[in-house]
Order: structure tokens, then C-alpha cells, then sequence
């Protein structure tokens, strides 16, 4: 086992932040690069919500391929470069400590993952910006940026890969003597068990990103590379069921943070370790690839997709039982004001009870709901659960990051502005999917797939509601940067 | 006087777990991508095309690689077990014979890759099997650096039965390496 380096004498703040292998340095990174990341994400979000409201004008994007690399770059934005590093901010510092183990195992790997996760989060972005992204629908991007695009992608989910085996090893090997893997707390194996699938799913994307770089760089692409092929190949991981998997460690910090809270445990823990763990399974997603369909049974009407669609919803309902009974049980010594971390943990659960809810109405093949904004609400009310649940967890474990419990107020008005957010932007274009208009609507409303219907009004909900999820993240942000300037010692 | 033998670290074996938990990473990634190879080829094969040119692929270099991964992976159950006996003299043959054994194979494929007459953007086939093998080609190269690095450790005296994770870890490695090759070896090279 590789020993945490101790601080350097003499060198600057940027040199001890940069040759850090201590885990808190790095979970500062992950959380305050995955919030950039994810502030970036809302920005692109409310910027295509805009242009949405004038499907004729195209008043703020040149072109449907310009609006698909802002409409991808927010998807790409808010789940790998923005909730996933911050949920690994907290694997990094606080399952190690709720394991017993000393230090996060293999430091040195953590702090590589770190700065190549960002380098690559970096790349991402610049190709985004550039005319690159993941392809567009007319093969207008420059095929250059998109090869950034990919290859920052591919260092992203490097980065990503290693930390989690760094925090799965440290779960496994460090963990306290005596101390079973059932007995760790929930938040550490919430994190086993996602840590564990996501082991099995970003190794299929990164196969994805790679293909699509061999094929496009060089020559004309054969497919794979194909400017209009490339989202649809590396989508499944922004839709069902991978995109539940963010949501687990979400679970797990609503049933620390209120058990914590209300001093009493969960009557049931063996059904939620197994509930959580079926979330888990359930959320396997690398098989649901669209792109590679073959003649017969497109693989988003098979059984097995639409099964575990439908199955979620119980073990959902199983998990929020436990929160619930936990409320239940010690609500009475929360008091008049509640911690913040458990009033966001609550609304997480619930976010994420509803998204699984919407996400079994969408696979019901009578209603063909698959290609239309019904998606995009669904992805919303997961990932903005999964967001909302992060910053409680941060929230929560605040005082042991940063050795002072924060701005809670600011942190619960952040969370109250991104709940209504998540649910305008939810409702209405769940209800807008239901009547006919597409997830990616480009820029006229042919391809919207509606002829001007009640959907605009819709629309201008759900513009409201990202500008007030774009607020909630603008809080978050002073929050957390009034939080670091704060920290006893240092400025972080 | 009592015994003051130090006894075997009972702490659960790190490396080894990172090494299996990478190792079962890279198998996904494999995974994925013979996924997809094997489910656009039979899905060309349903429609009645042709997945590669007729003679296009050679049984022999894919052979002859599948020996020598084999035979690699008994060389490096044999380091794990000279380790496990401190037999260092034998730890050091069996770790640079595994080595030699991976750079023949890189080198082999490579020159096949060369030879092969078939551009890599002739078909999806062709780009998918380029992506395979290269990937592969990786892996064993990232191998055969790992085994370097243990060679050295070994002549260093640190490879030895109280501290044998690292050769384990590394032997988990070239393990599934040689699993995947052997999935390379019949799917593509046999079944073509």
C-alpha cells in the first residue's frame, strides 16, 4: 500500500494542489471542477431551452448542428464532467474514513486520475467549443474537434475509471478489521455497488469513443466515425438505464445523512442493502446500444429493457419506504429547521422515485414515447436528483472536508431553486413528450414533431424552470467558494 | 527465546484487488467491442455478405500467437509459483521468458498488421478487427512493461513470498490477456 505524501515545504498553494496526493485536496478538485462542470451544463441547457421557445427564428444557434453540440455538451456536462466527479469527491474522502481505513488506497493513482479526469474535461469542452463535439445530425462540426472531442472523453473516463478503482479498493482491502462489507455504511456501499457497474460500463464507452476515433480520424469514416453517427453510439449512457446509476450513491447519502440526523437507524437494513444493490444491477446499461440494433426487435423494445425499466420502480419505492421510516422514527428530534443536507437528501429520493416512475411510462410501446422529450425529462429528474443529492451529501460531510460546516442556508436555497427547477423542467416536458414533440427538436418545428401546439407554453415552463436550476447552481457556487475561502488554514 | 520469525501480512491483498478490479475493466472494454463485432458480423452474415475478403485472413500468425500467449501464461504461472518459493533464480527466467514471449507476439502481429494487404478503412470488419488486435496489442505491451518492472524488482531481490501481490496482480493481468486473445484467436482469426 502506497503511503499519502506528506505536504512539501516551501512550495506554493498551486504546487501543493497540483503534487497533492491527499485526499481532501483531491475531493476539492473533483467537487469543484464537477461543479463548474456542472454550472457549464446548466448554462448550455437553458441556452437550447431558449431556442426551443422559437423553433422558427433560430435566434440564438446558426444551425441544428450548432444546437446539437450545445444540446449534447449539456448531457455530456452534468453527467460525466459534472455529478460523477462530485460523487467521487465524497468516495475519495468520506468512504474511506466510514470503512475505518486509513487513507484512501493508492494515492498517487487517485491524484493521476484527478488531473487526467480534468485535462480531459478540459479537451472536452475546448472540442465542444470549437465546432467538434460528439458529431451532429448534418455532419456540419469540424471532424479535428470532434477527434478532440472524443479523445478528452476518453481521458475523462480514464480518469474516472481509476479513481473508482482506487475507491472499490479501498472499500474491499482497507476497510476495518472485523468490519464486513455488510456492515460498511450506506453511502460506502452505495458506492461499492454503482463503483462496481460503472467498472463494467465506462470500460464499453471508452470501446465506443475509441472506434469512433479510429474511424474518423484520417479518412472518410466507414460508420463508426460517421459526424452523424457518433452521439447515437455513446448515448446510451445518457438515458435508461445507465443514467439510474448516478442516482444510487444519491440513495445512500439520504439514508446516512438522516440516520445520522435523527440518531436512529434503519429498522430494515438488510432489504435496503439488497434494494440498493438491485438499483444497482438494474442499472446496467452497456447492452442498450440503439446504434448496433440488428433486423428484428429493436434492443429498446426487448424484454429485458422494458423489464428493467418497470422493475426499478419497486426497488425505488423499497428505498424511500426506509427514508421514510426513518423520518418516521427520529423526525420528532429534526426540529422546526431540519438540516439542509436532509431536506435535499428527501427531495433527491423523491426526484428519483418520480424519474424511475416516468422513465417505466416511457418504454410502454403503445405510447412511443422513446425518441421524444419524455427522454430529456426523464434524464432531468434523474440527473437533477442526482445533483441535488451530491451537494447534500457535500453538505453533510462538509465539516469533516473542510473543517467547517458551510453556508447550510445558502445550500438549502440552492437546493429549493434546483428541486422547482428539476420539476418544472420535468413535468413540462414530460407532458410535452406525451404530445408528440422530440427530445432533440432541432431548429424548426418539422423536426420539433410538432405543428405549433400547446407544447410552446410548455415550453416556456420548462425555460423557467432552467432558469431557476441555473440559479440554484449560481448559489451553489458562491456557497461553496465562500465555504473554501473560509476553511481554517488555507483557501484550499 | 521465542520464535521472531515475523509472520505473513494478513492484510487483505491490495494490488491484487486493484489488479482484478482494472483487469475486469479492461475485459469490459473488451467485451464491448466483440459485442459489437460479433453482432454486426452476424448480422452481415444474415444478409449474405461477405465480413472479409476471401484469403484476406491468415490461420497462421493468429496460430502461432495463440501458442505463444498459451505458453506464456504457463511461464507466468511459473514466475508466480518461483516467487511464492523464493526461488528467485527461476522467478527470473520465468519472468523474462513470459516477456520475451509477449514481445514476439507484439512483434508478430504487428508485422502481420503490415502485411495483411487490407486497409483499415476497407469495411467496418476490417476497422474493427484493426481496433481489436490494436487494443490488444496494447494490452500486452502495457504487459509486457509491468513484466519489465517486476524482472527488475526480482534482480532487486523484492519479489519474494511476503511480498508477492505485485506478481500476482500482474499474472491476473496477463491471464485475461490471454483469455481475450484466445477470443481474438477464434473469432476473428478462425471463424474470419
Amino acid at each position: 500500500m502506497t503511503t499519502t505524501d506528506s505536504d512539501a515545504s516551501g512550495s506554493t498553494a498551486m504546487e501543493e494542489a497540483i503534487t497533492s496526493t491527499d485526499p481532501v485536496t483531491l475531493a476539492k478538485v473533483w467537487a469543484m471542477g464537477g461543479m463548474t462542470a456542472v454550472l457549464a451544463g446548466l448554462v448550455a441547457g437553458l441556452l437550447v431551452s431558449l431556442e426551443r421557445l422559437d423553433l422558427e427564428g433560430a435566434g440564438i444557434f446558426g444551425s441544428g448542428d450548432e444546437l446539437f453540440q450545445f444540446w449534447s455538451a449539456h448531457r455530456v456536462a452534468l453527467v460525466l464532467l459534472g455529478v460523477l466527479p462530485m460523487l467521487i469527491a465524497l468516495g475519495t474522502t468520506i468512504v474511506p474514513r466510514q470503512c475505518g481505513a486509513n487513507t484512501l488506497l493508492f494515492p498517487r493513482a487517485a491524484a493521476l486520475a484527478c488531473w487526467t479526469w480534468l485535462i480531459g474535461a478540459g479537451m472536452t469542452v475546448v472540442g465542444f467549443l470549437v465546432d467538434g463535439g460528439l458529431g451532429t445530425p448534418d455532419g456540419g462540426g469540424q471532424r479535428q474537434a470532434t477527434a478532440l472531442t472524443l479523445m478528452g472523453i476518453l481521458l475523462v473516463v480514464g480518469g474516472l475509471m481509476v479513481a473508482i478503482m482506487c475507491i472499490l479498493s479501498t472499500i474491499f482491502s482497507g476497510r476495518a478489521a472485523g468490519m464486513g462489507l455488510g456492515d460498511i455504511p450506506y453511502l460506502s456501499w452505495t458506492t461499492l455497488v454503482a463503483g462496481t457497474i460503472w467498472l463494467g460500463m465506462l470500460p464499453v464507452l471508452a470501446a465506443n469513443a475509441v472506434l469512433a476515433y479510429v474511424d474518423l480520424r484520417g479518412r472518410p469514416a466507414i460508420r463508426f466515425g460517421a459526424e452523424d453517427a457518433i452521439w447515437e453510439q455513446l448515448s446510451w449512457v445518457f438515458t435508461h438505464p445507465a443514467i439510474y446509476l448516478l442516482a444510487l450513491p444519491v440513495l445512500g447519502i439520504a439514508l446516512d445523512a438522516i440516520s445520522s440526523a435523527t440518531g436512529s437507524e434503519p429498522a430494515n437494513r438488510g432489504v435496503l442493502l439488497i434494494a440498493t444493490a438491485a438499483f444497482g444491477f438494474l442499472s446496467f446499461g452497456a447492452y442498450a446500444q440503439s446504434f448496433f440494433d440488428t433486423p428484428g426487435t429493436p434492443i429498446m423494445e426487448e424484454a429485458i429493457y422494458v423489464l428493467a425499466a418497470f422493475a426499478i420502480v419497486p426497488v425505488a419505492l423499497v428505498v424511500l419506504g426506509g427514508v421514510l421510516d426513518l423520518l418516521r422514527r427520529g423526525g420528532s428530534g429534526l426540529g422546526p429547521r431540519p438540516p439542509a443536507s436532509v431536506v435535499l437528501s428527501v427531495i433527491a429520493v423523491l426526484l428519483t422515485v418520480a424519474g424511475t416512475v416516468l422513465g417505466a411510462l416511457r418504454v410502454v410501446a403503445p405510447w412511443d414515447l422513446l425518441e421524444t422529450s419524455v427522454t430529456g425529462a426523464h434524464f432531468t429528474l434523474i440527473v437533477g436528483a442526482a445533483i441535488i443529492g451530491a451537494v447534500a451529501g457535500l453538505n453533510h460531510w462538509g465539516q469533516e472536508l473542510l473543517g467547517s460546516p458551510g453556508s447550510p442556508g445558502m445550500i438549502l436555497l440552492g437546493g429549493l431553486a434546483a428541486s422547482l427547477g428539476v420539476v418544472l423542467i420535468g413535468a413540462a416536458d414530460a407532458v410535452s413528450g406525451f404530445l408528440g414533440q422530440a427530445d432533440f427538436t432541432g431548429v424548426d418545428l418539422a423536426t420539433a414533431g410538432y405543428p405549433g401546439s400547446a407544447t410552446a407554453a410548455l415550453n416556456s415552463i420548462s425555460t423557467l424552470g432552467a432558469v431557476a436550476f441555473l440559479v440554484a447552481g449560481l448559489i451553489w457556487a458562491v456557497a461553496g467558494v465562500k465555504h473554501l475561502a473560509a476553511e481554517p488554514g488555507g483557501t484550499g | 527465546m521465542a520464535d521472531m520469525t515475523p509472520t505473513a501480512p494478513t492484510r487483505p491483498r491490495s494490488l491484487v484487488i486493484a489488479s482484478a478490479f482494472g483487469t475486469g475493466a479492461v475485459l469490459a472494454y473488451f467485451g464491448g467491442l466483440f459485442g459489437i463485432y460479433f453482432s454486426i458480423r452476424a448480422d452481415a452474415m444474415a444478409w449474405g455478405t461477405r465480413w472479409f475478403p476471401e484469403g484476406a485472413i491468415e490461420l497462421a500468425p493468429g496460430g502461432m500467437n495463440m501458442a505463444t500467449m498459451a505458453v506464456s501464461a504457463v511461464t507466468m504461472g511459473w514466475a508466480v509459483h518461483s516467487v511464492l518459493n523464493d526461488d528467485r533464480v527461476h522467478a527470473y527466467l520465468a519472468l523474462a521468458l513470459t516477456a520475451v514471449m509477449g514481445i514476439a507476439m507484439v512483434n508478430q502481429t504487428a508485422f502481420y498488421i503490415a502485411d495483411i494487404g487490407l486497409p483499415i478503412d476497407t469495411s467496418q470488419a476490417t476497422t474493427l478487427m484493426f481496433v481489436i488486435v490494436g487494443s490488444h496489442l496494447v494490452m500486452v505491451s502495457i504487459g509486457v512493461l509491468w513484466l519489465g518492472l517486476l524482472l527488475l524488482r526480482a534482480l532487486g531481490g523484492q519479489d519474494t513470498s511476503r511480498h508477492r501481490d505485485l506478481v500476482s496482480a500482474a499474472a491476473l493481468y496477463w491471464y485475461a490477456a490471454t483469455a481475450i486473445y484466445a477470443v481474438i484467436w477464434i473469432g476473428i482469426y478462425i471463424a474470419k
